[in-house]
């Protein structure tokens, strides 16, 4: 597992051509770093460029469009580079390989990793706060349903959970009868959204609703929570890892 | 325009095939509330439960089920609250009537939108 810290990036410059026993250079490379272990690797194939020989290569021309520049990238500690180097070479063939020294900032983790520790959830007991929106389902934020945007804004918002209800009958503010009719195509129910979270959540959120609802009624209870479960999340670290690190 | 006042909620229990003088009842409550002046009324259907006379409620897309479980709920300010209960007294023959305490803000726009039809 590479740190952060001192590490050596090591690029390997092919063509893409070029073979191996039998098999593409780079697929060789790739699996002997594979089995040695390598944190991670990158094949990168570039859409035009020239070698050695000083033949331009680019993907317009169709009939040596199968020289394409391959560059393999990895990055190991300085001992582990050394190591691999010997093998590269010989597996390089008429390639080039180049060393630069380089700086993990954050180093990659594993996307499914056991024993990582959970991002802490905040667990909510006891006493708790209800807080019910009603809105019409026609009124709209932005480009998109109100309640949508209001269920998408309490998820980026940590709010615990909310759902969202759909009255059959209903009216409210401007006395209009908000009736759902089967087969009727404009619809205007009566949604309600109702969120369970703590007070200062909730009361952390009010702004953004009434920024968001330009009419409509919010409402506030005492609740008690009697069980809230939900089972551990699957982290994916993976995706969040960047700056430098490479991941296959 | 945000309003922030103290409220009561009233949530009304029964079924679907519920009737009060012909209409179904749900119908008939919203419609009292309107002439009373309620501030708002919202009729919810359920989709599986069960109440007072502990009938097996359901409600599906498949099945054409007109008894479903209806909740009603109603919020307005204590005193209309107050006024709307002897009449769900005699509405409400069966189901349940649950009340409770609630802070309410409401948002409206500053200019009167004419009520679209």
């Amino acid at each position: 597992m590479l740190n952060a810290g001192k590490a050596v990036k090591v690029s390997i410059y092919l063509s893409e051509g070029s073979t191996h026993h039998g098999a593409p250079t780079y697929s060789s490379i790739l699996d002997f770093l594979f089995y040695r272990g390598v944190s991670g690797a990158t094949v990168l194939k570039g859409v035009a460029g020239f070698g050695a020989d000083h033949r331009m290569h680019t993907s317009s021309t169709v009939d040596i469009s199968d020289r394409l520049p391959i560059k393999i990238e990895f990055i190991e500690t300085r001992e582990r580079v050394e190591e691999l180097l010997g093998k590269l070479e010989d597996l390089a063939g008429t390639g080039m390989i180049e060393t630069h020294e380089t700086t993990v900032v954050k180093p990659a983790r594993q996307s499914k990793a056991k024993n990582l520790p959970l991002p802490a959830h905040q667990k909510i007991e006891g006493r708790a706060r209800m807080m019910r929106i009603y809105i019409g389902e026609s009124d709209r934020w932005r480009d998109k349903p109100l309640y949508r945007a209001l269920v998408e804004a309490m998820r980026a918002n940590d709010v615990a959970g909310v759902t969202v209800y759909k009255g059959i009958l209903g009216y409210g503010a401007h006395r209009r009868i908000h009736k759902d009719k089967p087969l009727h195509l404009s619809r205007d129910s009566s949604i309600m959204l109702s969120a369970v979270d703590t007070e200062e959540k909730l009361r952390e959120f009010l702004p953004i609703v009434e920024q968001m609802v330009e009419e409509g009624l919010v409402v506030l209870s005492d609740v008690e929570i009697i069980k809230y479960a939900h089972r551990p999340i699957e982290v994916d670290l993976a995706d969040s890892s960047n700056s430098g690190s490479l991941t296959k | 325009m945000r309003e922030e006042f103290r409220a009561r909620m009233l949530r009304i229990h029964f079924g679907e095939s519920d009737k009060w003088k012909g209409k179904p009842l749900h119908e008939a409550i919203v419609v009292k509330c309107q002439e009373l002046g309620i501030a708002g009324a919202i009729v919810y259907r359920g989709i599986e439960g069960y109440g007072t006379s502990t009938r097996i409620r359901h409600s599906s897309h498949w099945k054409f089920s007109p008894d479903a479980p209806i909740m009603l709920s109603i919020i307005d300010k204590e005193e209309q609250i107050a006024r709307l209960l002897p009449h769900l007294e005699e509405m409400v023959d069966e189901g349940l009537i649950a009340m409770s305490d609630v802070e309410a803000i409401r948002f409206s726009r500053s200019e009167e939108v004419q009520p679209k039809a």
